[in-house]
């Protein structure tokens, strides 16, 4: 992460832009054990009182680690209840980065916010059919299927 | 060459900069051997 992703200038402007970064030594501090950290690199996100919304845990190149925070920001947002900005979010990792490994679970999130924010279950289903078109096999594809049949 | 990343140091201080940009905290734990 250090000598690929950390230095690649969109990673740059991303993280100084949308996030406060806070790095710390995997074997130096307690901070490790308190959020049970057991290898590197790990990634966390959290909201401003220090809650965990989203982890990774594993190297990710640039164009994979820009969604994956992405993706963390949205959580912190549905988490929230704050469902506009979880959009908003989303939709800006679908429409930039709609290759990569987070855009599946961006499309389940994308779709369980549009129904929480509407109550429409019409989201639901559309999300299970746009999973099932891009990766019929996938994860997240396989934990919409009962929205088939809505 | 570009900006760098701004890192903090302490959970502290992110955790100040997040409220006070509302802004998320990414927690990066590295090894540095």
């Amino acid at each position: 992460m250090a000598t690929v992703s950390y230095p690649n200038a969109k990673v740059v402007q991303f993280i100084n832009k949308r996030m406060i970064p806070l790095q710390v030594r995997f074997d130096a501090q307690s901070i490790a054990s308190d959020f049970n950290v057991k290898w590197t690199p790990t990634i966390i996100t959290l909201d401003y009182n220090g809650r965990e919304h989203h982890r990774t845990v594993g190297f990710l190149a640039p164009e994979e680690l820009i969604p994956s925070l992405l993706l963390g920001i949205s959580k912190v947002f549905f988490d929230a209840d704050m469902f506009d900005d979880a959009l908003s979010n989303l939709n800006k990792l679908l429409s930039e980065y709609p290759e990569s490994d987070s855009a599946s679970e961006a499309i389940y999130l994308r779709g369980v916010s549009l129904y929480k924010s509407t109550h429409n279950a019409k989201s639901l289903k559309e999300a299970y059919e746009r999973l099932n078109t891009i990766d019929p096999k996938g994860e997240w594809t396989k934990r919409a299927y009962p929205y088939r049949l809505l | 060459m570009g900006d760098i990343i701004k890192w903090e140091s302490t959970m502290n201080a992110a955790l100040l900069r997040a409220r006070a940009e509302n802004k998320p905290v990414l927690l990066d734990f590295f090894n540095p051997n």
